[in-house]
């Protein structure tokens, strides 16, 4: 070996079971033995040892992170066949691709960046959004929008030895999303927030993002052309995010370890980027491009080159580095921000040159494609990885050991509240229920000036919250984009099956309530452990919900993301599937508002009660809980999709909202938040049950719909076969309610603005 | 240059009012591939130029500085400059705004707002001289809804004399003000700023810079309650203006 080699030789061969597991420990590899050993066979059939390179990249090729190990059979199982005409690529690139009309297409992305956000939560949170961007941009897109679905432990949660308090994570991810996403330029403009005990050491940052672009210039994530170059763009390359996946791919355990895990983020060095890039794609000088994402190099190289058929020769040294001294593996596996690997025909060498050179991007060509299946690496001359690119990128499957747990029947039925206005008014303070607008006003929402509707809306300075926003991409058609994201972990916790598909209904009825028709769907599962058979049995069902939910509703699942080991101390978080969900509005004067805009209006129930409390946020404030979730009536929910949009555009109905958390009590007293118009209701007749089942329910599928009553002639007709059920009148600045004639709810609108606002007081 | 971030709807509001907008990298103006005095109208847009880590605007502004004889060539000419959110913050970092001393000197500063959060909200202005750029659309007193997004958009002059004085001059073009006009303190003015200013002119009328953005009010409102708008009709304005020069 000459001297100052880098070639670094790791004996594995003829080892045994400890020594295997000890050095998976101290390389850093989050591999199990089963999983060494697979390795240890492999070179011993190559008759020689691997280097120290060679064990990284195989250790984030096989992490539950990189490769799904634990999920992968089932999300073959479930969401293969859930394809509409209408999908251009689905579950195969870095990101989907569905086409709006004949020109265009949205392209959309949802990931996880749970575990380096609870260590380094503004960080963590920064970099979730930077790289999702990424994953839009590497399809060739414009990014158009963002969106966030944050779950946070316990507000009062005051932290531990290890974890840090609620209210710390909770305002260093919130400052991360807005420094980065406000930075970059790119409108946040959709999300949610929810808090639960559970996730006090494992808060979840979901960050996604909505691109617009021609569907001829798509960018595939592959390469089938040899002698193309392969150049990184961007950022340098740093020991930040060394092992990210490896630590994602694990329990937290909050040690410093895994503090250096977290990659650092620069919006200013992507911002440019972007506008380089779009320029490069625009002029069709980019063959195949990804981002450096998870695993770095190492698996995007990996999977760009093998998905296209061929191979690549790297030389290590002509990478870009931050600091000197880095070892060829750290090279190799660094998970630093803002890099883009890009295949290019030579012959555009010097045209990507002129772009990036006006926009101040650095770059570098790393290698060339080659033909074979191999993937070879030298650094200064001296191979460091040899590997058949079959093997590296085959990933492992495996079909763990679950169990499901069975429904506990039972249904939750409490004595009624002696005053419902506090209870309501606490309902509204609660802060899973109350205004995020101390949060959604540190957005820029409006940036790219194509926010048609963004998270508020209604009178200037006195908006609510809004069930979806809208967003032109700026086509020749007009069509819009309708986007929502979100859970309902309670109801998921009661029954991951059927919970799982009431959060595909809610993302639909959002959708329809904001005056668009549903369109494609994508998930981000956030499990515990799946060592746990229990977690395993969560997520299985909820895989499989969501799976019956979209073919019931004629939806494809276009994108998923699994984050895995949301656990802490063996201690899981409750089963939180997100449903991203994207929606078509064909002329931007039909958005529907959510508020009631004049007075006069009759006021409108739309579908059927299911009078149990079960899952509800109601339930959860009295600190009880119950686990038998009936099955939702797709069929109801189908009706709606097949019906509202066409009450909309024949100009039906003045205002929708859909019923969801907090019952129909919180979802009227929201209606009045927008214009300050108050109304006076019955809700004896919304079915049967009990005032505080009425009022309270989350379950079944519901709108709340106010309309000019000289058009409720035209409205059932248009409804079919819909329940719907006038309660009342819209008017005057007081919500009154009464049940069968008995008054049980009177209150200002102005105080239950109060109360909706202040729910978030003591965390912002 | 990096980290200006509105050019995309500046853009397309400049092209919807007939203009032939083109962007300019401050690069391409180093590097002496453009030239300032080419053009017939200057729009410096919003953003976060150069990550605004140090002062907002303040890395823009010192690049710009290289260039400020065109520029001043080119202000000196009547042709529009227009500097909105960030690219407001550099003007007034070049002394371009409001430049009571006619010397490019620093009298005004955009500071953090008095919320000490990023404000991303709507708003209204009102209109407060007849105005040569914006006099064809625009009269003394209207008032119209207007969006804002910044976090450093509190407006404080150097001393009370440069105040008093751009009062005088008649140079405060915009304050932020309720729907019916009356100025009514945050939110409606939500930085915080010294007399609700939103906007100021040059004496000689044709640099104004302002922090909301015009340029994302460009569809029309579903809501007519709402009244005139802060969006496209500004860009027609400046179009009004820049075709009778």
């Amino acid at each position: 070996m000459p001297k100052n080699s880098h070639r670094n030789i790791v004996s594995i061969i003829g080892k045994n079971d400890k020594i295997l597991v000890n050095l998976s420990t101290k390389l850093g590899l989050s591999l199990d033995l089963s999983e060494m050993k697979l390795l240890q066979g492999y070179f011993e059939k190559e008759g020689r040892e691997p280097t120290d390179v060679e064990l990284n990249a195989m250790a984030q090729a096989w992490s539950e992170h990189s490769c799904y190990k634990s999920s992968k059979f089932y999300l073959k199982k479930y969401f293969q066949d859930l394809k509409q005409d209408y999908v251009y690529l689905a579950m195969e690139d870095d990101a989907a691709v569905v086409k709006i009309d004949d020109e265009y297409s949205y392209v959309v992305k949802m990931e996880s960046h749970n575990h380096p956000s609870a260590v380094e939560p503004y960080g963590g949170a920064a970099t979730g959004v930077g790289g999702i961007i990424r994953d839009v941009l590497c399809m060739g897109a414009q990014p158009i929008a963002l969106l966030d679905s944050l779950f946070f432990g316990d507000p009062a949660f005051h932290g531990s030895k290890n974890s840090m308090s609620t209210r710390s994570l909770f305002s260093g991810v919130v400052s991360g999303i807005r420094d980065y996403g406000n930075r970059v330029g790119i409108p946040t403009v959709s999300g949610s927030i929810f808090f639960h005990s559970s996730y006090n050491h494992n808060p979840l940052v979901n960050a996604g993002c909505v691109g617009v672009i021609k569907t001829r210039d798509v960018i595939r994530s592959r390469i089938s052309e040899p002698d193309y170059l392969l150049l990184i763009a961007g950022g340098r390359t740093g020991r930040d995010g060394i092992h990210g996946v490896n630590f994602a791919s694990r329990s937290i355990a909050h040690s410093e370890e895994d503090s250096k895990s977290v990659q650092l983020g620069n919006p200013i060095v992507e911002q440019p980027l972007i506008h380089a890039i779009l320029e490069a794609s625009e002029g069709g000088l980019i063959a195949g491009m990804k981002d450096l994402g998870g695993g770095g190099m190492s698996s995007a190289i990996g999977e760009l080159v093998h998905s296209g058929g061929i191979g690549a020769r790297i030389e290590l040294e002509k990478v870009l580095l931050k600091e000197e001294g880095m070892e060829p593996w750290e090279i190799w596996v660094s998970e630093s921000q803002e890099r883009m690997l890009l295949a290019l025909n030579p012959s555009y060498y010097d045209k990507i040159k002129k772009i990036f050179e006006l926009w101040d991007i650095e770059y570098s060509v790393i290698g060339r494609t080659e033909n074979g299946h191999r993937l070879s690496i030298t650094y200064n001359g001296e191979t460091v990885l040899d590997l058949d690119l079959g093997f590296m990128t085959s990933g492992l499957e495996y079909e763990r050991p679950f169990e499901v747990n069975p429904p506990i029947r039972g249904t939750f039925l409490p004595s009624e509240p002696k005053d419902f206005n506090s209870t309501l008014l606490k309902m509204l303070s609660d802060p899973n229920i109350g205004s995020r607008e101390p949060v959604v006003r540190q957005y820029d929402h409006t940036v790219r000036g194509s926010t048609l509707q963004g998270p508020l809306s209604g009178r200037t300075n006195c908006e609510g919250p809004t069930d979806a926003s809208v967003i032109s991409p700026q086509i020749r058609s007009g069509k819009s984009l309708v986007i929502t994201s979100g859970s309902r972990p309670l109801i998921v916790a009661a029954n991951p099956l059927n919970g799982s598909k009431y959060c595909v209904i809610e993302a639909a009825m959002n959708i329809l309530s904001t005056g668009g028709r549903p369109h494609s769907i994508v998930d981000c599962l956030n499990f515990g452990s799946p060592t746990h058979k229990k977690v395993m049995g969560e997520l299985i069902d909820s895989i499989k919900g969501i799976s019956e939910a979209a073919r019931e509703l004629s939806l494809p699942v276009v994108s998923g993301n699994v984050s895995l080991y949301n656990s802490y101390r063996s201690e899981n978080i409750i089963p939180t599937p997100v449903i991203l969900m994207i929606g078509l509005l064909d002329k931007s004067e039909n958005i529907v508002s959510q508020f009631i805009p004049k007075e006069g209006l009759g006021i409108y129930v739309a579908g059927r009660l299911v009078s149990s409390l079960n899952g509800s946020a109601y339930e959860h404030s009295l600190d009880k809980e119950s686990h038998d979730i009936d099955k939702p009536d797709l069929k109801e929910v189908k009706d709606f999709m097949a019906r509202i949009p066409g009450c909309v555009e024949k100009g039906l109905i003045a205002a929708m909202h859909d019923i969801s958390d907090g019952g129909l009590g919180v979802a009227l007293a929201e209606m009045c938040l927008g214009y300050g118009i108050g109304m006076n209701v019955d809700i004896g007749g919304t079915g049967f049950g009990t005032p505080s089942q009425k009022l309270f329910s989350e379950l079944g599928s519901r709108l709340l719909i106010a309309a000019d009553p000289s058009k409720e002639e035209l409205l059932r007709k248009e409804m079919g076969e819909l329940r719907l059920t006038r309660i009342g009148t819209s008017g005057g600045s007081k919500m009154e309610i009464s049940h069968n004639s008995v008054p049980i709810i009177d209150l200002s609108v102005k105080e239950m603005r109060e109360s909706f606002s202040s729910a978030l007081t003591a965390l912002v | 240059m990096e980290g200006t971030n509105c050019d995309s709807e500046a853009y397309r509001a400049f092209r919807q009012s007939k203009f032939i907008p083109e962007f300019v990298h401050i690069n391409e103006l180093d590097r002496g591939k453009k030239r300032i005095g080419d053009y017939s109208a200057v729009f410096i847009p919003g953003g976060f130029s150069g990550g605004d880590y140090i002062r907002a605007g303040a890395l823009f502004s010192a690049r710009l500085r290289k260039h400020m004889p065109s520029i001043i060539r080119f202000v000196d000419s009547g042709r529009p400059v227009i500097g909105v959110c960030n690219g407001f913050q550099i003007l007034a970092d070049l002394g371009l705004l409001p430049d009571i001393s006619g010397k490019q000197e620093r009298e005004v500063a955009l500071s953090v707002n008095k919320s000490g959060k990023f404000e991303c909200r709507d708003t209204y202005l009102r209109v407060e001289s007849d105005h040569k750029l914006i006099g064809s659309r625009y009269k003394k007193g209207d008032v119209a809804l207007a969006t804002v997004a910044h976090s450093e958009g509190r407006l404080i002059f150097r001393n009370e004399e440069t105040n008093a004085e751009a009062e005088k001059r008649n140079l405060v073009l915009f304050r932020y003000s309720n729907q019916t006009g009356e100025t009514a303190g945050y939110p409606w003015n939500p930085n915080g700023s010294a007399g609700d200013i939103a906007g100021l002119s040059n004496e000689s009328g044709n640099v104004i810079g302002m922090m909301p953005h015009p340029e994302r009010k460009l569809f029309v409102s579903r809501d007519h309650s709402v009244g005139k708008v802060f969006g496209q009709d500004f860009f027609s304005a400046i179009h009004d203006y820049a075709i009778k020069q």
